[in-house]
């Protein structure tokens, strides 16, 4: 880390001109942002939606489990998390590649908050959505993915949202174990360049541009992909 | 009295008996409903009419009492038994409760497509027809949530008339609707009774159960207090309570 | 070579604990501070706050700490101002703090019906005595519980003023990780740490929000 008295009384003018040049690196570091929230989003959801069917279906036995592993990993810091994931587990024989411990870090982390998120939807499906389906004769598996999840994650499709959002954001952290994503190219960069701010604005527009990209993405593939008719928000 | 060639009931309840903790809400009832016979069940909240229809489709289960239906019994505690019992029996909610996800369409084509395994092509066929048949053949691809309380009560009744049951059980299917939208869903349910249908209705529409029954059932205090054609029970009550019930005033003496 | 045992490491671990606990408290009071002063400014008419506040809350809701704590601490160096890394996370965390705060009391005001403040203004309040003595006792009970999950959220993200060189919890942990060559072991033991921290605030904001449905 350099040390502030190193660049007192450098260079008071900005010049973005250097860091711009750069744009090809930045699209890199783009991509793969963009490969690792993916990723993790859905394997995070899906993870999220067992869990969420295991707290509130499953015995007792698995309830307590994946409760353990939800206030886990709700209340432990992310860095922490990916640090004990790529430098922790090698020492006990599990060795991985920073991005599939990235990968897995993001994944694994996201799950507990998704399982909260889901669960609280389900847990408002009315009683009537339920002996509806009873009264046509729909099994136990058909029930849950037809008639209970699609409109529990329409209910909870803003918050799942946010949370998603939050995800890509703590990609940039995945930087710090090495995964060649936004922030670590734009480490490089800044190093390279001695721009260090305008490198740091330049990538925080960057990341201000995605989120809302990414926000507008969801808010357009719920209704489409995920759960049809019902308004985001609930029913009702 | 001789029946015609069915004399074995279609829905045929013994002894019903049911408690909710120490209350006790059916207390012994008899009825036995042959095929296409339309049934209305009338009576004050708290008189176990909604209770008695839930016990026949295995939403409640009860204490004591046999309940069967087209010759298979009601086996609550089974709930393969329950599934099969309930490709026989459809239900219409005071609550319409469709599904949110679905538009009117994909609700009705859901569980002949799910359950009895037929083809997509098929399924929406049969959906189109039932809607068209209730009246809403335009609303293929509405949400549930743009359309009235009486367009989804309709769509509802599309639905159960989808797994084509022997036995439509309607549970105060008009109750939570706006006045002005009561008519429609009763105009559906008399042309299914015209129809052929075998119907058990609990309701509070005294006009449309006159119109409508074949049989008027009075229930009071968890069991059967009187039971007759709607002419003798809307004209001729002959308890204290139905009268009470009916708002006309006490017999003298 | 020198062998450190568990203990050792708890002890290096618990020397931390007060640098995580004092960036979490001041980055909490200095955040609530201006959150508090953003929410009423936000709130005030004419409404010409709305568009400023929302787009702060924006910035720091849509950008990774990360490159926040990076963007003060060379701005700060940028403008010349000696920065050690303690002052620039504690000013980058009070002003990542008061943007959430913000958003959040933001939220409780609005969940209370329009009605109050119908109420109160036909009772010739000014708009000051209306948030002191209508809005803000009713909007400071709904937001204890959301509150309460916001200090979870800062003591974790205290985690990343390592980066910029801040010596908390998990930057003692990496120095103790490369020190003794066993990560498992000291990432293991920092994230109890943590999760002793953070378990009981969250429990005591889930207690709590129960509380106040049940009140109602």
């Amino acid at each position: 880390m350099q040390q502030a008295s190193d660049l007192r009384g450098g260079h008071p003018m900005l010049d973005f001109s250097s860091v711009l040049a750069a744009w090809p690196d930045f699209l890199g570091g783009l991509a793969m942002t963009a490969v690792l929230t993916l990723l993790s989003c859905t394997l995070g959801t899906l993870l999220g939606i067992a869990c969420a069917w295991c707290r509130v279906y499953g015995s007792r036995v698995v309830r307590l489990a994946v409760a353990s592993y939800v206030e886990f990993f709700r209340n432990t810091p992310f860095i922490v998390q990916i640090f004990f994931i790529y430098f922790g587990l090698p020492a006990i024989g599990l060795r991985m590649a920073s991005l599939p411990a990235a990968i897995v870090a993001l994944t694994i982390n996201l799950g507990a908050y998704a399982c909260e998120i889901v669960r609280a939807g389900i847990e408002a499906t009315p009683r009537g959505q339920l002996e509806a389906a009873q009264c046509l004769g729909l099994g136990r598996w058909h029930t849950f993915t037809r008639v209970v999840l699609p409109p529990a994650l329409s209910r909870v499709w803003p918050a799942l949202t946010s949370q998603l959002v939050i995800i890509m954001l703590a990609t940039a952290v995945c930087s710090l174990v090495s995964t060649a994503e936004l922030s670590y190219v734009t480490n490089r960069i800044a190093a390279q360049t001695f721009r260090q701010f305008e490198s740091y604005i330049v990538v925080t527009l960057l990341y201000l541009s995605l989120t809302i990209a990414f926000r507008r993405l969801l808010q357009w593939l719920g209704p489409r992909f995920v759960f049809g008719c019902a308004p985001i928000g609930g029913a009702r | 009295m001789h029946t015609s060639e069915e004399s074995v009931p279609l829905v045929d309840i013994r002894g019903l008996h049911k408690r909710f903790g120490s209350v006790e809400v059916l207390k012994g009832v008899n009825l036995q409903v042959a095929r296409s016979e339309v049934i209305c069940i009338i009576g004050k909240s708290g008189s176990g009419k909604s209770t008695l229809l839930r016990c026949i489709n295995g939403l409640e289960s009860f204490n004591q009492g046999q309940i069967t239906v087209g010759g298979q019994s009601v086996q609550t505690a089974d709930p393969d038994s329950l599934r099969e019992l309930r490709k026989k029996v459809g239900m219409i909610f005071q609550q319409f409760n469709l599904f949110p996800s679905m538009s009117a369409g994909e609700n009705v084509m859901l569980a002949p497509r799910l359950v009895h395994r037929r083809s997509r092509e098929e399924c929406r066929g049969l959906a189109q027809r039932l809607l068209d048949r209730v009246g809403l053949g335009d609303k293929f691809d509405a949400a549930p949530h743009q359309l009235s309380g009486g367009q989804q009560q309709r769509v509802a009744i599309a639905r159960a008339l989808a797994m084509d049951p022997e036995v439509l059980l309607c549970d105060e299917m008009t109750s939570a609707l706006d006045p002005e939208l009561v008519g429609e869903v009763l105009q559906v349910i008399e042309q299914l009774a015209r129809d052929g249908a075998t119907l058990i209705i609990v309701t509070h529409e005294m006009a449309f159960a006159r119109k409508v029954s074949d049989r008027v059932i009075f229930m009071h205090n968890g069991r059967v207090h009187e039971m007759g054609p709607p002419d003798e029970i809307f004209g001729a009550p002959r308890t204290p309570e139905l009268r009470s019930f009916l708002s006309l005033p006490a017999e003298g003496g | 070579m020198i062998s450190f045992t568990t203990w050792d490491v708890v002890r290096n671990l618990l020397l931390s604990l007060p640098w995580t606990l004092a960036l979490s408290f001041i980055a909490f009071l200095g955040g609530g501070l201006v959150g508090l002063l953003l929410l009423v400014l936000r709130l005030a008419r004419p409404r010409i706050f709305e568009r400023p506040v929302a787009a702060y809350v924006q910035v720091f809701q849509g950008t990774p700490l990360l490159m926040q704590l990076f963007l003060v601490y060379f701005g700060l160096a940028l403008a010349g101002v000696e920065t050690s890394p303690m002052a620039a996370a504690v000013l980058c965390f009070t002003f990542y703090a008061s943007a959430y705060l913000t958003e959040t009391w933001r939220g409780c005001v609005e969940s209370i019906p329009k009605g109050q403040w119908e109420a109160s203004a036909c009772l010739a309040l000014t708009f000051t005595q209306q948030l002191r003595y209508v809005i803000f006792p009713q909007a400071l009970r709904l937001s204890v519980p959301p509150t309460v999950g916001l200090v979870v959220q800062i003591i974790k993200n205290t985690s990343l003023a390592s980066v910029v060189g801040f010596v908390e919890l998990t930057r003692t942990g990496q120095m103790i990780a490369n020190v003794t060559f066993q990560p498992f072991v000291v990432y293991g033991l920092v994230a109890l740490f943590y999760f002793a921290l953070c378990f009981p605030c969250s429990m005591l904001g889930s207690w709590l929000e129960k509380r106040m449905r049940l009140q109602h």
